[in-house]
């Protein structure tokens, strides 16, 4: 299917936290409840719609276990947009997160869009990590914040389309370089040629407008 | 270094057509494929192509701009089918869907594989399955890539074709080889099996030592798809099991007589001379591997003349690596997996 835009995903976070389960719930709209270790990389795709313009999201879900990522921090070159994931009711994954986050910022580029999720928010009754720490986690580092809930779907189309949304507003004000593959966009065909006028505009959001 | 830039020049050398990076935009994965099928037919003359296990479907996926991964390197691929173990072995989904099983290098210098590639293939009604550019490309969607480390690849059923590949998390897949592929990309994926298992005995990272190993040997096929080196070695069932052996052994002088019979009149193409070059110009050796088993191999090698190389083959990296790829070849040092269940070779 034809899209204007490719955005590269990375889930990263500590092992057991919800990234496959985020990524199975958002591609096929499912919950596994037992999900292997995941070692090296999974894919995921979908489109979404923003602007009226179809995005395909490329998602790279990669291994949490230390021990599994060997080669991770290569994916996170070219990568657009990150989910950050920590588990609600395990202090030691929210602990981790500023060991993550410095990871992410070391290999990718300067401006991926970094989601952070606090996963597991359906298990309520075991939550160790308040919302509001995730929040001003989120506040000091520049990311944006959502709990979600894998098992529930709570917020896992919002997470993962606030985080486009952020990419393509980045577009819009010229932040990307989106010749830049470095950057993690890749422009659909049809813009291509729309591109060539877009790359020297910078200004102000673009109005709905189907694709070309 | 000076001697850096020979990689690229061999390299370049070796991709004479950029398959889809010449295309100055990017595309979706139809129009992806609607070009795909513009391709110049000009790759006869490398086997590993015609075979369909170099610069197959996953190869183009993965080099394309969708995934630009590890575009330096080659991929050697193949299409399985999924089978589970019962009386007799049962297909698990339908003859349309297969599995394009692949191995590349992150870094191309690495002397051995280290990426393992994993890509459902949804072929469409009625199209024939083969890996030779399709006309009507199929729907294939990459699923993972795992480290080598991490997966144990065996031979589980020789008569069958069967692989067997087991993940650290005792994920166990069994996969069959596509009928339409000829009795040798069975036999390549042996030798892969015992390459990876065993290592290379010749495996050397003294740049003085002209080592050069393929797994698709540049001559050994006929553009039907039949090995020639079935077809020449009658008394031997299985001759790339003998070879294998024999290069596990370093018995250079017999493989030598296997390779004259191999031998053919166009040895040399102007790419392999180059790199022949490439590597004596080399002159420093690489010391960031120095615990793989750095070898012996010193006998008369003159046996190698004979081959022309395929794009899947070993090269030494000639002088150090920025620090970025040195990162990397930790990735391709194998632990110890628990002792295989299956038959293995």
């Amino acid at each position: 299917m034809a899209y204007a835009y490719l955005f590269k995903y990375i889930i990263i976070g500590d092992t057991g936290v919800g990234k496959s389960c985020l990524l199975l719930q958002f591609t096929d709209k499912r919950f596994q409840p037992v999900h292997d270790l995941t070692i090296g990389v999974e894919f995921g795709a979908r489109m979404i719609t923003i602007d009226g313009k179809q995005i395909k999201l490329q998602i790279w879900d990669t291994a949490g276990q230390e021990s599994f990522r060997s080669i991770t921090r290569s994916y996170y070159r070219g990568a657009a947009g990150a989910l950050l994931v920590y588990d609600i009711t395990r202090r030691d994954t929210f602990n981790h997160l500023t060991t993550w986050l410095e990871d992410a910022r070391q290999h990718s580029n300067s401006n991926m869009v970094i989601m952070l999720i606090g996963n597991k928010s359906d298990l309520e009754s075991r939550r160790e990590v308040k919302k509001e720490e995730g929040e001003a986690f989120a506040r000091e580092h520049g990311l944006i914040f959502m709990e979600t809930s894998a098992k529930t779907a709570s917020n896992v189309e919002e997470a993962f389309i606030n985080t486009a949304k952020e990419i393509y507003e980045k577009i819009q004000e010229g932040v990307f370089d989106i010749n830049n593959e470095a950057n993690g966009i890749k422009i659909g065909p049809q813009h291509a040629a729309t591109n060539a006028t877009h790359a020297g505009n910078q200004g102000g959001q673009q109005a709905g407008g189907g694709c070309c | 270094m000076s001697s850096i830039p020979h990689r690229n020049t061999w390299w370049k050398s070796k991709k004479t057509v950029k398959v889809t990076r010449s295309y100055p935009t990017f595309p979706s994965l139809n129009a992806w494929e609607e070009f795909r099928g513009l391709l110049p037919v000009d790759r006869e003359q490398n086997p590993g192509v015609t075979l369909g296990v170099e610069e197959g479907l996953l190869c183009q996926l993965l080099h394309s701009p969708e995934f630009n991964l590890f575009p330096d390197s080659v991929v050697f691929e193949s299409n399985f089918v999924q089978v589970k173990r019962g009386r007799n072995w049962i297909d698990i989904y339908k003859a349309s869907n297969t599995m394009a099983l692949g191995v590349t290098s992150s870094v191309p210098c690495l002397p051995l594989p280290n990426i393992l590639l994993m890509a459902s293939v949804k072929w469409h009604r009625g199209q024939s399955q083969t890996w030779n550019r399709p006309s009507t490309a199929p729907n294939i969607i990459l699923k993972r890539i795992l480290p080598l480390k991490f997966v144990e690849l065996q031979v589980c059923d020789r008569l069958q074709r069967i692989l067997r590949l087991r993940t650290v998390t005792e994920k166990i897949y069994y996969l069959k080889l596509h009928p339409n592929h000829p009795a040798t990309v069975f036999h390549f994926w042996i030798r892969l099996v015992q390459i990876l298992q065993k290592g290379l005995s010749i495996t050397t990272k003294d740049p003085r030592i002209l080592v050069s190993h393929c797994l698709v040997p540049k001559n050994c096929c006929s553009p039907s798809g039949d090995s020639k080196l079935v077809q020449k070695k009658p008394q031997a069932s299985q001759p790339s099991e003998s070879l294998i052996r024999l290069m596990a052994k370093g018995e250079s002088e017999a493989l030598s007589q296997i390779f004259a019979d191999l031998h053919q009149q166009n040895q040399f193409s102007f790419r392999s001379s180059k790199k022949m070059e490439t590597k004596k110009d080399s002159s420093v050796k690489d010391t960031s591997r120095e615990d793989e088993d750095s070898i012996p191999c010193t006998r008369d090698l003159s046996w190698r003349e004979s081959f022309t190389y395929g794009e899947w083959e070993r090269e030494n990296p000639s002088g150090p690596q920025p620090l970025s790829l040195l990162s990397t070849l930790a990735a391709s040092t194998r632990p110890q997996l628990a002792p295989p269940i299956g038959n293995s070779i």
